[in-house]
């Protein structure tokens, strides 16, 4: 037994120098940060999600869009990302403090979301791409959504008033009308809220930014 | 910044203190003799070295 | 290279040994039976939603009506399901196998291991459901909800409870290296998984924070659990079935401890150019890099002591498994290696070239090596042959051509994407577009390897309810002729 002794504390040393450098270091340098006043506008930054934000986010959890999507955006003299609009400047640590869950992924095979709520903001859009990315992305591999969409018969003397109009050839057909239920319109919430990298905060004052982009 | 540099400056010379100390027990308390037994230890009389244990029993050659 | 040949025993010793081995096997008939049968189940279930979560990749409407069949939710249902249903379940057993024949002593307790497997099992179970009905933690590689986890925590005690107890009965001498993999694999993994599920699902810390201990658990699922089960058992099978030493026990060890340090701090590699410290990052490339160590001592040990031997490979369907799975450990390792680097990494990151290399490593390489042990345990808990030499070629071969077909397709498919993607002219839906043909090739190529999984289960199945007389094509099991020509 006593050899194996050894052997067992040395495999357990050796895991704990890891638990000590990717688990312990970050929670403690990662995982304490407040917020911080906007020096713009005066109020605190990244700001908290509402109650329908949440909701939003825990659809986008519930329905695994991190499998697709990235939260993160890289500096430019590594990728694109900034030339393609999905950022002013990298993200950094700060900006996910209030996000809870952390969603940054680790796919690519659609865009990066990190500032979607500045580059994308019409809720219609938002709709119609979800209920089908056709619509509006012909050619994407995004599975469509219609499930987080009521679909009813359409009373023609009582129309809803938030029916999505359809260009044509897509839409549910004749005689129904789409309305996006509670758990879309949070989703559609929470994607508007996401600016992650559009705030000047203490590790990237706007002034550096501008000098980069030089 | 500066104090996650000096803790894993510490883990890392603490570790590499622990690696050297761990090779120069082990040599000297013998645990680098007697490889061969030890790599000849999944063997035992009715599989002996020089039996294979897995094959067609058709396999002639 | 030393050639040997065990003096001739004498009778009593060889009576001795055989009966202690027959006692063995028969002890784990049932508890690591149960393991290695309920693995099957979720190897067929868990290719069955590759091949939808594949389709849906360049079909996106398919199956796309209902929330549960979602490609976000049937996604990580796959990768839960062959993570912690097919390769973990057929680990813990063949895990357990090979310490009892080492260790010398018969598995004890049955009725422990029975509830064991059938509480992990439960929890797989439980874990899948709660996915695909929208309770996903979407934390990657630990997407089972919280209810799901006291089942695997607890299934899991009784598995290192027993394999504690088979090594302290162990006879006293050498302990052989694949009791040191595997023992560390059953310690590693429940500290990995209680550390990471407190952590991100329990009582997350704040976000930022939460990157680094997902990808620590998640490479370490695979470096740290995966593989020291799979390179015990190629450290194991390999010798016993060619009959000859490993080449060098020396190279084990120190493969044994660099393996152990440095694949620990790799995680950091999935998050290259994320919002983390320099320091971090550059901690986890420098540890990729050096698993070259740990992986050329693997190679070299397991080439040398192939060499000369590799025609056994037609006749042992257990080497011929073994033997590509350890090459694609090889390959995997070497190329991990070299995806953390940066620039290569910037061209890599975020593409399907990750998801092909993912697969080199937990298909190519765990899977592979998984298959060809449970070739070699089942016969011989069971003292039965495997009833088809056709069923077991046809899985090989559709695994093996099939994967190597969904490596290379979507490899290439994963270069084009990340090098278009660095291009800022190149539209992001045209970059998409590209993939197209490479992902439906994805699709056929996976379809293939699952055919395979369909030969194996078939064979599996008729082995254990049909008693197979031997006659006319028996496989393999025992050769008590020793090798006419045991020296290279």
């Amino acid at each position: 037994m006593s050899k194996f002794r050894y052997i067992f504390i040395g495999f357990m040393l050796t895991f704990l120098s890891s638990w000590v450098g990717l688990v312990v270091l970050p929670v403690w340098g990662l995982g304490n940060f407040k917020q911080t006043p906007d020096p713009a506008t005066g109020e605190m930054i990244p700001p908290l999600l509402s109650s329908l934000e949440k909701e939003g986010r825990a659809i986008y959890i519930a329905n695994g869009c991190i499998y697709c999507h990235s939260q993160q955006v890289h500096p430019a003299r590594v990728r694109t990302d900034i030339e393609r609009g999905w950022g002013v400047r990298r993200t950094v640590a700060r900006d996910y403090m209030n996000q809870e869950i952390a969603q940054m992924g680790t796919m690519r095979t659609g865009p990066d979301l990190s500032n979607i709520g500045v580059r994308n903001p019409s809720e219609t859009w938002h709709f119609l791409h979800l209920y089908d990315p056709q619509i509006t992305s012909k050619g994407s591999n995004m599975p469509p959504f219609a499930f987080l969409f009521d679909k009813k018969k359409k009373d023609p003397k009582n129309p809803a008033k938030d029916a999505l109009t359809f260009p044509a050839g897509f839409g549910p057909g004749a005689g129904y009308e789409v309305t996006p239920t509670h758990e879309m319109r949070a989703l559609v919430a929470y994607l508007q809220s996401l600016k992650l990298s559009s705030y000047e905060i203490p590790e990237a004052p706007a002034a550096r930014i501008e000098s980069l982009e030089k | 910044m500066l104090v996650a540099s000096v803790v894993i400056l510490i883990v890392m010379l603490l570790g590499s203190v622990g690696a050297l100390f761990a090779f120069s027990w082990a040599a000297t308390h013998h645990q680098f003799e007697n490889l061969e037994e030890a790599a000849e230890s999944i063997f035992d009389a009715d599989e002996p070295i020089g039996t294979p244990t897995d094959t067609y029993i058709t396999h002639e050659s | 290279m030393n050639p040997k040949i065990a003096p001739a025993a004498d009778p009593e010793a060889v009576e001795k040994s055989r009966l202690q081995r027959l006692e063995i096997d028969r002890a784990a008939r049932w508890p690591v039976g149960i393991f290695i049968g309920s693995s099957l189940v979720w190897l067929i279930l868990g290719s069955v939603l590759a091949i939808a979560a594949s389709i849906k990749l360049h079909d996106p409407a398919f199956l796309a009506e209902n929330a549960w069949l979602t490609f976000g939710r049937v996604r990580p249902a796959h990768l839960n399901i062959v993570a912690y249903g097919w390769l973990s379940t057929a680990g813990i057993g063949i895990g357990l196998w090979i310490l009892s024949r080492l260790c010398r002593a018969p598995i004890r307790d049955n009725r422990s291991l029975t509830l064991a497997a059938v509480l992990w099992n439960m929890g797989n179970a439980v874990g899948t459901w709660g996915i695909l009905r929208g309770d996903s933690t979407a934390v990657e590689w630990l997407e089972y909800p919280t209810y799901a986890a006291p089942f695997l925590l607890v299934s899991f005690a009784f598995v290192m409870l027993e394999s504690v107890g088979l090594i302290r009965r162990r006879p006293p001498g050498h302990i052989y290296i694949s009791q040191w993999y595997i023992m560390a694999a059953f310690f590693w993994f429940p500290s990995l998984y209680f550390t990471a599920h407190g952590l991100l699902v329990l009582a997350p810390v704040q976000a930022p924070a939460q990157p680094p201990i997902n990808w620590w658990f998640a490479h370490n699922a695979l470096g740290l659990w995966f593989t020291p089960i799979g390179l015990g058992a190629a450290y194991y099978l390999i010798p016993k079935i060619i009959g000859r030493p490993i080449h060098s026990y020396y190279l084990s060890i120190i493969g044994f401890w660099s393996l152990a340090f440095f694949y620990a701090w790799n995680g950091m590699h999935h998050l290259i150019g994320g919002p983390f410290p320099a320091w971090l990052i550059t901690a986890s490339v420098v540890a990729s890099v050096m698993m070259f160590i740990p992986v050329i001592t693997v190679a070299i040990n397991h080439h040398f002591t192939m060499v000369g031997h590799f025609k056994k490979t037609i006749y042992s369907p257990t080497l011929r498994f073994v033997v590509f799975g350890a090459m694609c450990y090889t390959l995997a390792s070497f190329q991990g290696s070299t995806m953390a680097i940066r620039p290569l990494n910037s061209i890599t990151h975020f593409t399907h070239y990750t998801i092909a290399h993912a697969h080199l490593g937990a298909y190519g390489f765990a899977t592979m090596v998984f298959f060809g042990s449970i070739y070699y345990i089942m016969p011989r808990l069971l003292e039965r042959e495997w009833p088809s030499r056709f069923l077991i070629r046809v899985h090989f071969w559709s695994c093996a051509v099939g994967f190597i077909g969904y490596f290379v397709f979507l490899s290439w498919g994963g270069v084009l994407q990340g090098l278009e993607m660095n291009k800022d002219t190149t539209p992001f839906l045209e970059i998409v577009a590209n993939t197209m043909p490479y992902l439906k090739l994805r699709t056929v190529s996976g379809s293939l390897m699952t055919l395979g999984h369909l030969a194996f289960v078939t064979s599996f199945c008729w082995m254990v309810i049909r008693h197979r007389a031997s006659s006319g094509e028996p496989t393999l099991f025992t050769n008590r002729v020793p090798d006419p020509d045991p020296i290279p």
